[in-house]
């Protein structure tokens, strides 16, 4: 019994060295942690349970035999974050590369398996050169296993990447298949094919950060969702995300004690809007002023800044928000900025988070640029993701909500439940002065002076549309509100609209136009 | 035996019994009197335990106003970062506590994802 004891702890002992001390020491040298460090750093202390920690690979071609480490270059299982039970896999780089093998798919397909049927987060710390070559069409097989629970677990569990070393080649579907992306600023990129590849078929010159750094994915492409510091910091963020979102799809976010007043107003909130309707203003000041002190996490804050997207927490309730940025291109929504307000309104929906949509958008962006690369279908996903969407919904409009933008974002015909517009609002089909000159083209073409005429038209077109209250007497808003009583009147109506349930008509999925 | 014999006999009969139940009552009394005199705990003199006990002098800790306002920093950024994580002691309920959800929020979501139906079962 002694002998079979003392082999299994020097094979934990190797386990726990990865792949040895001079390949840890480089690891470091790079300014990376190893994969036990970081879980170390992500979970609860003494809460990790591994699975896996002696498999090693089965292949004796090129030489492989003689490489076998315990782990096979990664390290899963269960543990606790901040009491919480979720499911980890952790990339160890010190094995090989963290190369991508066919016994490494087991691992995380088995701690996909488990978080699946306990209906608990996953959680992957990613850092790997790839595929691992020598094992030809497995690992390539391995992959799509990894795909496919990602896909099954999409919107059922949490499932969050943190992206801590390279992820190249096919590998990047995985984290792209899951909620939420973390890049780790200087030693994170992802990319399909690299800058030699792409030099070689396109004849492209571009570096590795220029390709697929944390700054191109995080403000480029939209494939990040946070940017972060360093590893230390994107494993805060992961916790921190984690923290506004509930275990599974069938139940709630961790409810915070408020620590706000749940009836505060804030005076500032009432000159917030400029008097000049085309001056610009933050609306982060908005979020921040409504919304429990400090809870607002933005994502994708760099990508399409012309839309702000994130969570916070309203006395201490988790909700979802979806704002345009007037500071930004007016507001004005395009491509990007529908790709992002699409994506977060279903991720929401998936997770059983309130929406709460503040509304200034002077319309989608016009331009033949958009047009060709398909405006009106990516504008289309939004009006799919708010009218698919069965969480309590409820829109502010702050100021204009001009044409279809008005439609789209969250209007009572996208099955939102409450309406509130600010005494600043502006609800029209379009802009005064285009609405002026189509409607009276023939008397100011007519007219001794046109541009006094249009003046007073425009005047009078002001004074019919650009208010809320038309829209309130039609009953399209269901409440004109002074802008410091947002967040009680948010609070109270969250309050009853909390346990609302909405049913879809039963089908095998949607035909959203992605 | 005359009526007046009778009497006299049942007089001293019910004196002799109803006597002997006062003695012994008396003597109960007498008996128990003494056991509270001997349970009781001995009186304390005058003052004594009354007093409240000292608290033992403290000596004033110095401590820098710099290192104090580090400390006060410290505490407040982790109860910051506690309360933005949402650990367990700034919670209001646990995830999916069965307190939080109520039945139509629970069956509604039932409702809502009976279409997924995993192999095999």
């Amino acid at each position: 019994m002694s002998d079979y004891l003392t082999t299994l702890r020097e094979l934990r002992e190797k386990a726990l060295k990865g792949g040895g001390p001079k390949r840890i020491e480089q690891q470091h040298e790079r300014g990376k942690l190893t994969a036990r460090e970081r879980l170390a750093l992500l979970l609860d202390e003494g809460s990790f349970q591994e699975f896996g920690a002696l498999a090693t690979h089965n292949i004796t071609d090129f030489g492989m035999a003689d490489q076998r480490y315990p782990g096979d270059g990664i390290v899963t299982g269960l543990g606790k974050i901040n009491g919480r039970r979720v499911a980890v896999f952790a990339q160890d780089f010190t094995v090989m590369g963290g190369s991508f093998s066919e016994v490494q798919s087991h691992k995380i397909c088995r701690i996909q398996d488990l978080a699946l049927e306990s209906g608990i987060p996953l959680i992957g710390l990613n850092d790997s050169g790839g595929a691992r070559i020598q094992e030809g069409v497995r690992s390539l097989a391995a992959y799509g296993e990894v795909f496919q629970r990602n896909v099954l677990a999409s919107g059922v569990v949490p499932q969050i990447s943190v992206m801590l070393g390279p992820c190249a080649g096919g590998a990047v579907y995985s984290p792209a298949l899951t909620d939420f992306v973390i890049m780790a600023r200087d030693t994170s990129f992802m990319f399909l094919t690299g800058p030699e590849v792409i030099k070689a078929v396109t004849g492209e010159d571009v570096n590795v950060a220029n390709l697929g750094g944390p700054l191109i994915h995080n403000c480029r492409s939209g494939v990040a969702h946070f940017l972060a510091a360093n590893e230390h910091a994107a494993i805060s963020m992961a916790k921190l995300l984690l923290s506004y979102l509930p275990q599974n799809n069938t139940e709630d976010p961790p409810q915070v004690a408020p620590y706000d007043p749940a009836d505060r107003m804030e005076e500032s909130l009432n000159s917030v809007v400029p008097a000049n309707e085309n001056e610009p203003y933050d609306m982060h000041l908005v979020i921040d002023a409504i919304f429990d002190r400090d809870s607002f996490l933005e994502v994708h804050s760099c990508y399409a800044p012309n839309a702000v997207v994130g969570f916070a927490r309203l006395d201490g309730q988790a909700v979802g928000i979806v704002a345009n940025q007037p500071a930004h291109m007016s507001g004005a929504l395009d491509i990007d900025a529908s790709d992002k307000i699409s994506r977060f309104i279903r991720i929401c929906d998936a997770y059983s988070i309130p929406l709460i949509t503040f509304v200034d958008c002077p319309g989608f962006l016009p331009g033949v640029d958009q047009e060709y690369h398909g405006v009106i279908r990516h504008g289309a996903k939004i009006i799919y993701a708010y009218t698919e969407a069965t969480v309590p919904k409820i829109s502010i409009v702050t100021r204009k909500a001009m044409g279809g933008s008005y439609v789209a974002m969250s209007s009572k015909q996208m099955r939102n439940d409450l309406a509130y517009a600010w005494p600043t609002a502006q609800i029209a089909v379009m802009g005064a002065e285009g609405a002026v000159r189509i409607l009276f083209r023939q008397e100011l073409s007519k007219a001794e002076d046109p541009a006094a005429m249009e003046r007073k038209y425009i005047q009078e077109y002001r004074e019919m549309f650009f208010n809320p209250f038309r829209a309130a007497d039609l009953g399209q808003i269901d409440e004109v509100i002074e802008p410091r009583e947002t967040r009680p009147r948010l609070i109270r109506a969250l309050e009853v609209l909390r346990t609302k349930v909405q049913q879809n008509p039963t089908k095998k999925h949607g035909l959203m136009p992605v | 035996m005359t009526l007046a014999e009778r009497l006299t006999t049942g007089l001293n009969i019910t004196i002799l019994g109803m006597g002997l139940v006062f003695v012994l009552l008396v003597l109960l009394w007498a008996l128990l009197t003494v056991m509270l005199r001997l349970d009781r705990p001995p009186a304390r003199e005058a003052g004594e335990g009354i007093a409240p006990a000292q608290p033992a002098a403290r000596k004033p800790v110095k401590l820098p106003p710099e290192l104090l306002s580090a400390i006060a920093v410290a505490v407040f950024t982790h109860q910051a970062v506690l309360r933005k994580q949402a650990a367990p002691s700034m919670r209001s309920h646990w995830p999916g506590s069965i307190l939080f959800a109520s039945r139509w929020v629970a069956g509604g979501r039932h409702q809502q994802t009976q279409n997924w139906h995993p192999r095999g079962r």
